[in-house]
């Protein structure tokens, strides 16, 4: 890695995302939430078997819709954690300003730092959700190799994308911190209000049945939280409309899958160009 | 011989809403020149780099770096500015081969001229350290390295010298007067006037946004009109011979003003045969002080 950073036909938005992946192994963060990611499928996926003392593996549907429920709380803690001092950070051990004394365009900077964010991120997500995909190949019988293929691919791209989203939310508020005790606590708020509050809250109002609660209006709540949309992405993917219980409901929103990607990504450009313009703003 | 003009600043004004950190501030400074930024916390000189390195726009005036007005679009220009920040700490889990080689790439420096400049900094031995394991004077080193590793023609050093032991000083100081050796023009930001002293051009210091004074060491002397102290045993006896030089005598020296310190010392080895004398000139912490008394004293 060093002797990548030593020879120049990269870019520099590669030259920082090479930075940023050797950072993050160096403090052991790929492998500490490979390993969670990893924890957690495999316990979703086999958790059956150990109750009832033999290989007893979910429907694909189900344990999508398992997976997902429990992905949406952790990935966007992890894309936090490994963002929130990714500038404020900087700004404290005077780096910010050194770099920017380089021929360095603050597009250049936020772009490498998500690449290698993103990369980060891709890659615990391959392999903590993609082991869980290759054993249910390897010890399941009624898993075709296509269709586990696929959903799983799915997953793991919605997955990260959401990861990115939050990535990004992470580096408006360290942008916007004094200190990184600041920018953890607020990003920890925003993560609260994005993945619990306003994910119940809107469970709520779908399961009330109130009269206002047009299918529109619906997609519009679920376009402005992109948890909702990961959900929904995950659910639509696999066809859970039939399933039993509220998450069920967001499936049914009648958003196409394109639609869904569609709007992460929409929420993606927003976050870039939001953390750009503040830190074009950024007193320095 | 002429030396081309690397930094010109021309009525620089600086407002941030109702602060005004800079007032008015012009100066020059041309290749092989190293100038002393001084001024008390606060005095604007952070302003002053930030904009000299293109990082924030003057409200009102100039700045120039080798004829080009810097702003974000000319980077071309920021690739041959050196810059070490005040109390950088860099990346704690890279080594200092991997922060060295980081700056470098981003500046498109190879491989070999990193290894040569970490021989160089004395700091081979450690490059595969961690840099949360250095010494103070380790990572000035390092970022020192780091702000010379293009070999840009103006170096910004803001407390280069800060934490350090004098032994580590005096390397930094070595190293400085290599680089204007070499042509490169330096501009030092500190509050440790004497290490400072012998090693620059002149000096600009700064106080609550404006120029205090300017130029040469002799020059700032000459401008304060500050004593310098003779000392020797015979001009007990002899000092009333003196009265004609506004001169006082007490605490064993004769205090003279420094414009007239030529005159004195002619008539002193000249008409009253001392030659056994010692010449104590007023140090640029005098200087400072006196400028920071009279701005104090302005200000109520």
């Amino acid at each position: 890695m060093a002797s990548i950073f030593a020879t120049m036909p990269y870019s520099p938005v590669w030259i920082i995302a090479s930075k940023e992946i050797k950072d993050g192994l160096r403090n052991r963060w790929v492998s500490f939430i490979t390993l969670i990611f990893m924890a957690l499928s495999l316990s979703v996926t086999f958790a059956g078997s150990a109750v009832s003392g033999a290989l007893v593996l979910p429907e694909l549907p189900v344990l999508i819709s398992s997976l997902s429920t429990i992905a949406v709380f952790i990935i966007p803690l992890t894309a936090i954690l490994i963002s929130y001092d990714s500038f404020v950070g900087e700004e404290e051990s005077g780096t910010l300003l050194l770099l920017l004394s380089y021929p360095l365009t603050r597009k250049q900077i936020i772009a490498g730092k998500l690449l290698g964010h993103s990369i980060m991120m891709a890659f615990t997500s391959l392999l903590g959700f993609g082991i869980t995909a290759l054993l249910l190949l390897i010890l399941g019988k009624d898993y075709p190799v296509g269709i586990t293929v696929c959903v799983f691919s799915q997953f793991i791209l919605s997955s990260i994308l959401l990861a990115m989203t939050f990535i990004l939310i992470g580096y408006v508020v360290s942008l916007r911190s004094t200190e990184k005790a600041r920018a953890i606590g607020l990003l920890l708020f925003v993560w609260f209000l994005f993945v619990l509050i306003y994910d119940l809250v809107l469970l709520a109002l779908l399961v009330a049945d109130l009269s206002f609660m047009t299918p529109e209006l619906i997609n519009v709540l679920i376009a402005f939280n992109p948890t909702d949309i990961y959900r929904a992405i995950n659910l639509v993917a696999v066809g859970a409309e039939d399933l039993q219980g509220t998450l069920s409901l967001i499936a049914q929103s009648g958003l196409g899958l394109s639609v869904l990607y569609g709007l992460l990504i929409v929420w993606i450009i927003g976050l870039s160009i939001l953390a750009l313009s503040v830190f074009k703003c950024k007193k320095l | 011989m002429t030396r081309s003009v690397v930094v010109k600043v021309t009525d620089v004004h600086k407002s941030y809403q109702d602060f005004v950190a800079l007032k008015g501030v012009s100066f020059e400074l041309h290749a092989g020149q190293t100038m002393a930024l001084l001024g008390h916390n606060g005095a604007g000189k952070s302003s002053l780099i930030k904009m000299i390195l293109g990082l924030i726009q003057p409200s009102l005036g100039e700045i120039q770096v080798y004829g080009n007005t810097l702003n974000a679009s000319q980077q071309h220009v920021q690739l041959d500015i050196g810059y070490l920040p005040e109390n950088v700490s860099f990346y704690e889990k890279l080594s200092g081969y991997e922060v060295l080689s980081y700056f470098a790439a981003l500046k498109g420096v190879n491989r070999e001229k990193v290894l040569q400049i970490l021989v160089e900094f004395g700091l081979a031995d450690a490059q595969h350290r961690l840099v949360k394991t250095y010494s103070k004077g380790m990572r000035q080193r390092l970022g020192f390295a780091q702000a010379i590793l293009s070999e840009p023609r103006l170096i910004l050093l803001d407390e280069p010298t800060v934490g350090l032991d004098p032994l580590a000083s005096e390397f930094m100081y070595r190293k400085i007067n290599e680089l204007k050796a070499k042509g490169c023009a330096v501009i030092i930001c500190t509050h440790e006037l004497s290490l400072v002293e012998g090693n620059v051009d002149f000096a600009l210091i700064v106080g609550q946004g404006k120029v205090l004074a300017q130029g040469s060491l002799n020059e700032l002397k000459q401008a304060s009109n500050l004593k310098i102290k003779i000392k020797s045993a015979a001009l007990e006896q002899h000092h009333q011979h003196l009265n004609g030089f506004q001169s006082c005598y007490f605490q064993g020296c004769l205090h003279v003003d420094y414009g007239i310190k030529a005159d004195v010392i002619r008539h002193i080895t000249q008409h009253l045969g001392i030659y056994d004398f010692s010449l104590a000139e007023p140090s640029l912490n005098d200087i400072y002080q006196y400028y920071i008394n009279q701005l104090e004293g302005q200000h109520g």
